[in-house]
């Protein structure tokens, strides 16, 4: 006598529409949030893409400038402007009888110029834009999972 | 009830087709056609853009940092036509700052209204940044104005301008012949130019790039940073250039020469300090070249004029002479004015005869006759090896564009006499270069060993700077060679009491004159030189002076001499180096 009692009921016709109707209004909802967070995202990317593009066009001027700015300097600091100066604010030429040679401990005379430093063994890598500017989302997703698990399977070992 | 339903089912009908309506129509728009057209046309002409980035050119600096050869911003000017909206403004304007045609700028500030063309007009490139200052206050007053007047106010609106750079020198004539020049008016196939330019071209230049841009403004591409092209930094000292080009340039014109050189090294490193030749050159107005440097002139003749040096060879002769055993300081010689030589009969500066004599006294005075028998002593196999050791006939490799070198004619050669034997010990039918004769004379200096002549001392690439290591070419005499013969030339000068000598620093050097070869032989005309260095003790320096056909006399000890003693009064101050008194004092404990 082993009986399975089921229960025997049906919704009514008009709930089920409703259901339908609601679960399409909610989908519908729901894509247009998407829809609207990625507007927002994009029109966001968009803006910084226009702010960078425009940050790229002043840096190559301030570069120029700067290069510019050196060479007024060297014309202002130009060993016949330097000469002139110097003669209107009367000054002369040294001449070998004017000079007297000191010796002073420590001092090993001028050295050449260091305009950078030298070879090192280690270099650098310096980019300008941060990859999250660049990455797609799956990017971001991947790397980060990839990171995560990596960071677990250290904690592991 | 059913009327409740009824209602919701029609708004549910309504939304389902509008929703469907909205998607088909997106399908619809997305493959039609003309979308895929409009898209791919919009992709290809306004969604990248390719350009090509040229990276600055590196610096060239002397050797305490001032800048020698830099850069400097200049202006390309445009329009672009459909923008304009007072074209009479624009001609007006742009006629009267940047000196351009006014009917040529009206017509094309006019052509998209008249033609229809929307393509970029250039107006004028290399406008210096001046000019746009004034088209920028023009540009601002039009703005401001604009907002009060009516009608078709003055307007800059479609004028565009851009900056880029040039290559300027600072330091105008200064070293000219050592940095040689940039032809930046050739903005896109520009090169370097003899010097350091041409010599370092690929080094200043860097890499140029062409890189393709999303103009999408969400594809956000970094733009690659192009490292400028590296700089140089040489051994030239500037105040030392100065000076040296200022003495040669008085000397030149005192002693009524066509042309003269100066050169000073450093005889243990083979650093050049200054390098300074006749005629000057701007190489900010590298097209007046032609002008000044006529078919055969010579851009930088302390590299390129190759020419018969006379008695400074003698330098040579007697050092691979001593060095090989065949004499001492103190062999005699019995000097009676001439000696045959491959039957021919070699005579003295003076045609006359000098007696007895020592290797002290024919270099004092300069025998051609003694010169002769030594190299004869020698024997043209050693005689020759030893040239050749001392790098004539060949090139020295100085890191400078334009060297220039004359074959030395060998025994056996087809232009080799038995007489070469002797003319070519006393520098007569052998052709040097001022380079070549002072990196070879400065193993004197050097305790016998030949350093390679550079100029630049270390260069930056990539924000580091890398060291340019001195490099000895050979060790060519023995060291105690190179000191008897520095002693030899420092006893001759002091004994003669030469116009080479320079209070408190005792200094070696030799003279030389040599008869310049015409059409149908030697003329009267001369080249005079000098060549010297010091302390004796301690070489910092070795200066090399050549003037080509002086007329206020022919002779190097009254013309070139002169011309060492003052170039050293200087250079002891400018390097500060002590009298030999006051150094030895500080020397000792």
């Amino acid at each position: 006598m082993n009986q399975r009692i089921i229960q025997a009921y049906r919704q009514a016709p008009w709930r089920v529409q409703l259901q339908w109707i609601g679960l399409f209004l909610l989908m519908l909802v729901a894509g247009m949030l998407i829809a609207g967070v990625y507007l927002y995202v994009s029109g966001r990317a968009a803006e910084t893409g226009a702010r960078i593009k425009a940050l790229e066009v002043e840096r190559e001027g301030l570069a120029i400038r700067i290069a510019d700015m050196r060479t007024q300097l060297a014309l202002l600091n130009s060993s016949q402007v330097m000469l002139e100066r110097a003669e209107q604010l009367g000054y002369r030429p040294v001449e070998r009888e004017d000079l007297v040679y000191l010796p002073v401990a420590g001092v090993t005379g001028r050295e050449v110029v260091f305009l950078a430093p030298p070879p090192a063994s280690v270099q650098r890598e310096n980019k300008l834009l941060r990859p999250a500017y660049t990455q797609s989302l799956w990017d971001l997703f991947y790397q980060t999972a990839y990171q995560y698990l990596n960071t677990r399977g250290g904690q592991g070992q | 009830m059913n009327d409740g339903i009824g209602r919701m089912r029609l708004i549910g009908a309504v939304f389902v087709l509008l929703s469907a309506a909205i998607v088909y129509q997106m399908i619809r728009i997305q493959n039609s056609e003309h979308s895929r057209q409009l898209v791919e046309l919009f992709a290809k002409t306004y969604n990248q853009q390719v350009r090509i980035i040229l990276p600055e050119r590196g610096n060239i600096y002397d050797r305490w940092g001032n800048l020698l050869a830099g850069n400097k911003e200049v202006y390309e000017v445009g329009i672009a036509p459909p923008q304009v909206v007072n074209p009479e403004t624009v001609a007006r304007d742009l006629a009267a700052v940047l000196e351009v045609d006014y009917y040529d700028t009206l017509r094309k500030a006019e052509s998209y209204q008249k033609e229809a063309n929307e393509r970029y007009e250039l107006i004028k490139d290399f406008v210096p940044a001046d000019k746009i200052r004034q088209l920028e206050q023009k540009l601002a007053e039009y703005e401001k104005a604009e907002k009060t007047k009516k009608g078709n106010p003055p307007s800059l609106a479609g004028v565009y301008w851009k900056p880029h750079l040039i290559r300027s020198y600072p330091e105008n004539e200064l070293a000219a012949n050592v940095l040689g020049f940039y032809n930046f008016l050739d903005r896109w196939n520009g090169r370097g130019m003899l010097g350091l330019e041409e010599q370092y071209n690929n080094l200043l230049a860097g890499n140029k790039q062409q890189i393709v841009l999303p103009l999408n403004p969400t594809e956000i591409q970094e733009i690659p940073e192009i490292p400028p092209g590296a700089s140089l930094i040489t051994s030239i000292d500037r105040d030392i250039q100065a000076a040296m080009e200022r003495i040669i340039d008085q000397a030149v014109e005192a002693n009524g020469a066509e042309s003269g050189t100066l050169v000073v090294m450093d005889p243990k490193s083979g650093e050049i300090l200054a390098m300074a030749t006749t005629p000057h050159f701007n190489p900010n107005e590298y097209w007046r070249y032609d002008e000044i440097f006529p078919v055969g002139s010579y851009y930088n003749r302390a590299i390129s004029q190759l020419y018969e040096p006379g008695s400074v060879f003698k330098v040579l002769t007697m050092a691979a002479a001593i060095d090989a055993g065949v004499v001492q300081p103190e062999t005699p010689f019995v000097d009676v004015g001439a000696i045959e030589v491959g039957g021919i009969w070699i005579y003295n500066w003076d045609r006359g005869a000098w007696g007895p004599q020592d290797m002290v006294g024919c270099m004092q005075h300069s025998l051609n006759v003694c010169l002769a028998w030594v190299a004869q002593e020698l024997g043209p196999s050693q005689f020759y090896k030893y040239l050749q050791d001392f790098g004539i006939g060949r090139y020295t490799g100085i890191d400078l564009a334009g060297e220039q070198v004359y074959p030395l004619s060998l025994p056996g050669d087809s232009n080799w006499y038995p007489v070469n034997l002797g003319t070519n010990s006393f520098g007569q039918g052998v052709a040097t270069t001022p380079i070549q004769m002072i990196t070879a004379i400065a193993a004197m200096a050097n305790e016998g060993k030949m350093m390679a002549p550079h100029v630049v001392k270390a260069y930056v690439q990539d924000g580091i700077q890398y060291p340019v290591n001195p490099r000895v070419i050979r060790q060519v005499v023995k060291p105690e060679t190179a000191r008897t013969i520095t002693e030899m030339l420092a006893v001759s000068l002091e004994n003669e009491a030469s116009n080479a000598l320079v209070e408190g620093y005792r200094v070696a050097g030799k003279t030389g004159t040599a008869e310049i070869p015409g059409p149908g032989g030697y003329t009267d005309m001369t080249n005079a030189s000098f060549v010297g260095w010091g302390p004796v003790d301690d070489p910092r320096f070795i200066v090399y002076v050549w003037l080509e056909k002086p007329t206020s006399s022919p002779w190097g000890s009254v013309v070139a001499a002169p011309v060492f003693s003052q170039a050293v009064e200087e250079l002891v101050v400018l390097m500060k180096i002590p009298p030999d008194e006051v150094r030895q004092q500080l020397a000792s404990p």
